[in-house]
């Protein structure tokens, strides 16, 4: 389930047919994402009552159209950073939530640096069981913030 | 998405079939390795592409950038080319092997059984550096394998590092180490030993946590590190009165540039009769266009483990 925002709130959500990964061609997905978006927008009744037609326009996924899972930006930012450091990737690479680890090049090695980075970057301890499912950023971050609140709790 | 363009120069997959092989025997590994960068003709990655299922195919297209495609495709036309050498049965080519992942995630060989056939006990294990891929083959034992570039260094400190996932023993030895050099190598070493030994378990990382177990070699035990190769054992940190003893492992350095650790469970049948060395042979290919045996000559150095290296012309 992936959720959309609308003018910096939440509009809705809508079900992804698959998860997005890095070369996958945009078209079929924003075709369906944009029938349930067109829901959305009639049952949120956004202010298109004067236009006779709908246009819908979807913008790249790193600017304006932002699917919110779990983490905060925040998180991903920070996870994106230390596995672009580890990994030593050029800046033009592309580094998302979406990433997998094995996808940029990650071996186990790596990974175990990684997952020590952000023990120290987050103050929190990864068991093994932990770190073995991580596969993408996404996922580091989901499971960074689990334990971050594990914490303070 | 990648793009192939085909040169002019095409390899013919009729003229220029795979040598088969026979199977290795119980005792004995057979390791196949490729330099990727020996791999320059587009029309032969090309070839090495169509191997593929289309599942490991969306795989390549989904690393990021022509090296580590390139990187994808030459691990799986090496496992593919590799089990097709033997020949189990008319049936088996690279490209109708089946793969699948047992419940822990170790991938194996999804056999198409046959009323009257039985598949063989074939174990096999990959692994890969940028410019190292290799694939090691045993008949009835597990196995696992990792190659590390010898010139390989960490973002974190060693001793930090050995200290979150190592073993203490293991971190004594590696803190004992006065020269930060030799210390890298040591680490190394170790890595890619403790990674091969969690491999050959085929239970991930959690089945055996790296501060679970410590390995010992040779040169560990007597601090002298220019020894010649001695055994290697692994030992379960819960109890190190009990060495793990189903374990065997070989430790090589590799085309002069990297390290590679293969752990084999030992032959039952052996116990008792000491220590019998397990042979080992050792292939570069460039599946389709040439094989070279270098087991026995300087690209093949065993410097740790119990093994011989068996030469076959």
């Amino acid at each position: 389930m992936s959720s959309i925002m609308l003018n910096g709130k939440l509009g809705g959500f809508f079900k992804g047919g698959r998860r997005l990964g890095q070369s996958d061609p945009m078209s079929p997905y924003t075709f369906i994402s944009s029938l349930d978006i067109t829901r959305i927008f009639s049952l949120k009744s956004v202010s298109i009552s004067n236009k006779k037609s709908l246009s819908l326009r979807l913008w790249p996924l790193q600017s304006r159209f932002r699917v919110h899972c779990a983490a905060k930006p925040d998180t991903v930012e920070k996870v994106c950073k230390i596995v672009r450091k580890q990994l030593a990737l050029p800046e033009d690479s592309s580094v998302t939530g979406e990433s997998k680890f094995v996808a940029l090049g990650a071996d186990s090695l790596d990974t175990f640096e990684i997952v020590m980075a952000l023990e120290e970057e987050f103050g929190i301890s990864v068991e093994e069981e932990s770190a073995q499912s991580i596969t993408t950023v996404q996922d580091a971050a989901d499971l960074i913030e689990k334990l971050v609140e594990k914490n303070g709790a | 998405m990648m793009k192939i363009h085909c040169y002019e120069r095409n390899f013919c997959v009729s003229s220029c079939s795979l040598v088969p092989k026979p199977l290795p025997p119980r005792m004995e590994t057979h390791f196949w390795y490729i330099l990727p960068d020996e791999v320059k003709s587009s029309s032969l990655l090309n070839q090495y592409l169509d191997l593929l299922s289309p599942c490991e195919k969306e795989n390549v297209f989904r690393m990021q950038g022509d090296q580590l495609k390139k990187r994808a495709i030459l691990a799986r036309a090496l496992v593919r080319t590799t089990i097709a050498r033997y020949q189990i049965n008319s049936q088996v080519s690279p490209r109708s092997l089946k793969f699948r992942k047992n419940i822990h995630g170790k991938p194996e060989v999804e056999w198409q059984l046959d009323e009257d056939w039985r598949p063989p006990p074939l174990h096999f294990n990959i692994s890969h550096t940028s410019s190292l891929i290799a694939c090691g083959v045993t008949v009835d034992s597990l196995i696992g394998i990792d190659v590390e570039e010898k010139q390989r260094t960490i973002k974190n400190n060693i001793l930090s590092f050995a200290q979150r996932y190592f073993s203490r023993h293991e971190v004594e030895l590696l803190t004992s180490i006065p020269d930060t050099e030799v210390q890298r190598q040591e680490f190394i070493k170790l890595w890619t030993l403790k990674e091969a030994y969690v491999k050959a378990l085929g239970r991930g990382f959690s089945g055996a946590p790296f501060k679970t177990f410590t390995i010992r070699y040779g040169a560990a035990i007597s601090g002298n590190f220019n020894s010649e190769a001695s055994e290697i054992v692994v030992e379960s940190s819960d109890d190190p009165t009990n060495l793990t003893s189903n374990w065997e492992f070989t430790l090589l350095e590799l085309a002069g540039s990297h390290y590679a650790a293969i752990c084999t469970e030992k032959d039952n049948a052996c116990e008792g009769k000491g220590n019998v060395p397990r042979k080992l042979t050792v292939w570069k290919t460039i599946p389709f266009v040439e094989d070279e045996c270098v087991s026995g000559t300087g690209a093949v150095v065993i410097i740790g483990g119990l093994t011989e290296s068996e030469v076959i012309t």
